[in-house]
């Protein structure tokens, strides 16, 4: 228990003490303060209010849609710009551990391997998480207070952003195990985030496909891979509280992920260093 | 309590260049003891396989063949890596730590507790001769000389039983060279195991009691210093000596030692010397080589690697 919490700990001390991370951390700061100065909600008479953005002002809208619509555009920030973000900072937190000079020292630490890995992989997540619920949280709060709409799909959808990060970070992970580069860790990563939207498309391309095997393989990889691009769907069919009728992108994520760790354990603990 | 602190048998790591095929036996078949609270030398020229031997010792690196074990336990299991304090060469600390975060960090790894990490950390980092300033500067501005400190701060956080430190003094100016002995002396006498892989002949020379050459990953020559440098004199090695002889000679001889089925004599005079070898040979044994003893370690290493 102290190893891990010392992992983890660790994985915080090493990402604040990267800019990128700042960065992300400073994106969510900027985004708070717009959201309690510069826009101002008067609710008139329940339903409808006045926005004011920088002066401009748009009387009678529905404020729960303005706010969902808002949350909406949020989630979706984080969704696709924090991930990428995320990924960007993560491939190098992962990379630095396996650092020669640096390795061995974690090594030689009664600690299995596995646990080492873990431990980090933890650390990371929960620096991500961390993130986000921050911005989540904060946005959620401040639009709670200003308008009076206290919608749980917004808080919940964070919950999907995490567990779709901590998947790509498995990928990041098994990357940097095999090919110690965090380079080629975040081009794999984006490949992946970049395909999964065509993926999605899957009933409209098989139709421009002539041939069965690409047919199947396109199939395969669409089951296979993570489903990013569904993933968007449905964040946004819970924040407007739309029930979600299909799970499988969640459950075929999660084997994916799950996976993927499994085979970057395998790989860590055979390595020579 | 197990008799050897470190014991490997077999010990072989073979690289394989992933595009060439080409393999390189980095280390080849090494069997050494090292009994508890023993100073144990590792020596050879660069590239002999030191590192690799120490890496197989802590598990990062995975032999091709053989076991190493430490107190009696193969350490590839986590438990068994406890007991061990270790530097590595050319380590790279992490820059954003601060002397003593990167403490309780590895601290917290070998399994310290919190009120034992806070109580450990100013008096080791003062042991290692580290000031006040030192304690919450980043690692990213200590002089190299200051990390190798740390780094033994780190290897004695949790008060280890076996020490390995792979070229300890590497960076170090004379004075902190001088610092580093003499908090090794103290630990030597403590009863701490060390085994230390160093190119300092002079430096392994006067703290090491044993020590062991490796050439090209094969081991040259093992034995204690006394016996391998021996003075000035004469060292005779026979082989098949009869126990009676052997009984006999131990007595006359200087120094005395056996190693598997070989033994090493030495004499302080070359008649001492002549008539160890009258004995030996008229008890039908084995004369392996006659030599005038090499004063310094260093003069014994030369001819061992030529
Ligand atoms: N990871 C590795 N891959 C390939 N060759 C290696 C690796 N590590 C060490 N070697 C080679 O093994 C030999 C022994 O290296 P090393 O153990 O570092 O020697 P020493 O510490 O005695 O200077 C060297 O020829 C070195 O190039
Ligand atoms: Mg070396």
């Amino acid at each position: 228990m102290t190893a891990t919490y010392a992992l983890i700990r660790d994985t915080f001390r090493e990402a604040f003490a990267r800019k990128v991370f700042w960065g992300f951390f400073g994106c969510c700061t900027a985004l708070l303060l717009f959201f309690i100065f510069l826009m101002r909600v008067d609710v008139v008479a329940g339903a409808t209010a006045t926005v004011s953005l920088f002066g401009k002002t748009s009387p009678g809208q529905d404020v729960t849609k303005i706010v969902k619509g808002t949350q909406g555009f949020i989630a979706a920030f984080m969704y696709v710009a924090g991930i990428a973000l995320a990924v960007f900072a993560s491939a190098g937190l992962v990379s630095a551990m396996f650092e020669p000079g640096r390795i061995e020292l974690l090594l030689s630490k009664p600690v299995s391997r596995t646990h080492l890995l873990l431990g980090r992989f933890a650390g990371n997540v929960l620096v991500v998480a961390s993130n986000v619920w921050y911005l989540t949280i904060g946005t959620w709060l401040i639009f709670g207070i200003k308008t009076d709409v206290w919608g749980t799909g917004f808080l919940l959808s964070s919950l999907w952003t995490i567990f779709m990060f901590t998947v790509l970070l498995t990928v990041i992970v098994l990357v940097g195990v095999l090919f110690d580069s965090g380079a080629v860790a975040i081009m794999v990563t984006f490949a992946i985030m970049i395909i999964t939207p065509i993926l999605a498309q899957k009933d409209q391309i098989e139709r421009l496909l002539s041939s069965e095997w690409s047919r199947d393989l396109l199939r395969v990889m669409y089951y296979v891979l993570p489903k990013f691009s569904d993933g968007a769907k449905l964040v946004h069919h819970l924040i407007v509280n739309e029930p979600v009728t299909d799970w499988m992108p969640l459950w075929s994520t999660a084997i994916f992920g799950a996976a993927m760790l499994g085979l970057a354990i395998w790989r860590f603990e055979r390595r020579t260093f | 309590m197990t008799e050897f602190a470190i014991e490997t048998e077999g010990l072989t790591k073979v690289f394989r260049n992933r595009w060439s095929g080409k393999e390189l036996r980095a280390v080849d078949d090494i069997s050494i003891r090292v009994r508890s609270g023993m100073t144990f030398g590792l020596l050879g020229p660069n590239g002999a396989g030191k590192t690799t031997f120490v890496k197989m010792l802590l598990s990062c690196a995975h032999p091709t063949a053989g076991v190493a074990k430490v107190f009696g336990q193969d350490s590839r299991i986590p438990g068994a890596r406890q007991p061990i304090g270790y530097l590595p060469e050319n380590h790279r600390f992490p820059t954003y730590l601060t002397g003593w975060g990167m403490l309780d960090f590895y601290g917290s790894l070998s399994g310290m507790d919190e009120a034992t990490r806070k109580r450990r950390i100013p008096e080791l980092l003062e042991l290692v001769g580290l000031d006040e300033r030192a304690h919450n500067l980043r690692l990213g501005k200590y002089s190299k000389g200051m990390l190798q400190r740390v780094g033994l701060a780190q290897a004695l956080m949790h008060s280890p039983k076996l020490l390995v430190l792979d070229e300890p003094s590497d960076g170090v100016d004379p004075v902190g060279r001088k610092h580093i002995r003499d908090v090794l002396q103290n630990l030597k006498e403590t009863g701490v195991t060390v085994f230390l892989n160093s190119h300092l002949l002079q430096e392994v020379e006067l703290f090491c009691h044993d020590v062991a050459i490796i050439q090209k990953g094969r081991l040259a020559l093992a034995g204690s210093v006394a016996s391998l440098t021996g003075g000035s004199g004469f060292r005779v090695e026979a082989a098949n000596v009869p126990e009676l002889v052997e009984k006999d000679l131990r007595q006359r001889a200087k120094t005395c030692e056996r190693t598997e089925d070989l033994l090493r004599l030495s004499f302080n005079t070359r008649e001492e010397a002549n008539l160890a070898v009258d004995l030996l040979r008229a008890a039908g044994s084995e004369i392996e080589s006659f030599s005038r003893t090499r004063s310094t370690l260093e003069e014994v290493f030369m001819s061992t690697v030529k």
